[in-house]
């Protein structure tokens, strides 16, 4: 029988989103920038599960049931990231945010 | 203090330390081992919270295919696998929007019960049982993102577009 407090891990997840959001808005780099945004999802995720965990009745299974469509939603999306990482490398050579400016007015 | 809550605090330090590190190193190839070892050590919160289904799932889809994916997409994209990343600053506005972010989402920590809960344990095909009845419209939904996602990529690296 396992017995944890859950405010460690809110605090846990909380520090890993604010991780992610500092690297959303920093980092230059197209993969870094997906990696980032991977971390804060993994924040979310971890939110679910230990939700549900700790929640009687059905709400576990709710849980853990939104966790799997999520890291889905979440591969789906490093997929189509890579795309535009590659189509992006070879229009401009680069994989620098700051260079893909084609839809600024 | 019990093994378990000594475990959460091991694999809590290890995940918000390669975190930092995946961001902050300048090797584009370091900061994917980084991430690797971030993806399994959150499997490891998971097996801690008794949801060995989702584990196994974070070890196949995020520390085996995202990683490989990320590695992949370093390889096609420069000359140098090895090749550093120049230099970018912190950036105090982004650090401090990031601290404000989390000490909003620790202030809301208040509201709920400080002591040590349960950890509910549910047995894996009960939770494919509600995956494939409950859930099912989800499930759907993703296989069509999915196969959204493969049509769309396909279009964005085709060769010849112009």
């Amino acid at each position: 029988m396992t017995a944890l407090p859950l405010v460690g891990f809110i605090g846990l997840s909380s520090a890993l989103f604010a991780i992610g959001l500092f690297g959303i808005l920093t980092r230059r780099n197209f993969i870094l920038l997906l990696i980032a945004i991977e971390i804060a999802m993994n924040a979310a995720i971890l939110n679910f599960v230990y939700f549900g965990a700790f929640s009687g009745g059905v709400g576990g299974l709710t849980g853990q049931a939104v966790a799997v469509v999520l890291i889905g939603f979440a591969a789906t999306e490093v997929a189509v990231g890579l795309a535009i990482v590659l189509a992006l490398n070879r229009l401009k050579g680069t994989i620098n945010v700051a260079q893909a400016t084609d839809l600024k007015l | 203090m019990s093994v378990e809550e000594l475990a959460f605090l091991a694999l809590a330090a290890v995940g918000l330390f390669t975190a930092v590190a995946a961001l902050l190193v300048r090797e584009l190839v370091h900061t994917i081992l980084w991430i690797a070892v971030f993806f399994v050590d959150i499997s490891a919160i998971y097996f801690l919270l008794d949801a060995p289904f989702l584990g196994v799932l974070q070890l196949g889809v995020y520390a085996g295919a995202v990683t490989v994916l990320l590695l992949f997409g370093v390889m096609l994209t420069r000359k140098r696998i090895f090749s550093r990343e120049a230099v970018t600053g912190i950036g105090a506005v982004p650090l401090a929007l990031a601290v404000v972010t989390f000490i909003f989402a620790v202030a809301a920590v208040g509201e709920f019960p400080q002591s040590a809960e349960t950890v509910r344990t549910y047995d894996p095909s009960l939770l494919s049982q509600y995956l494939f009845t409950t859930f099912g419209p989800w499930l759907l939904l993703l296989g069509l993102l999915m196969m959204g996602a493969v049509a769309g990529a396909i279009y964005l690296v085709r060769e010849g577009r112009d």
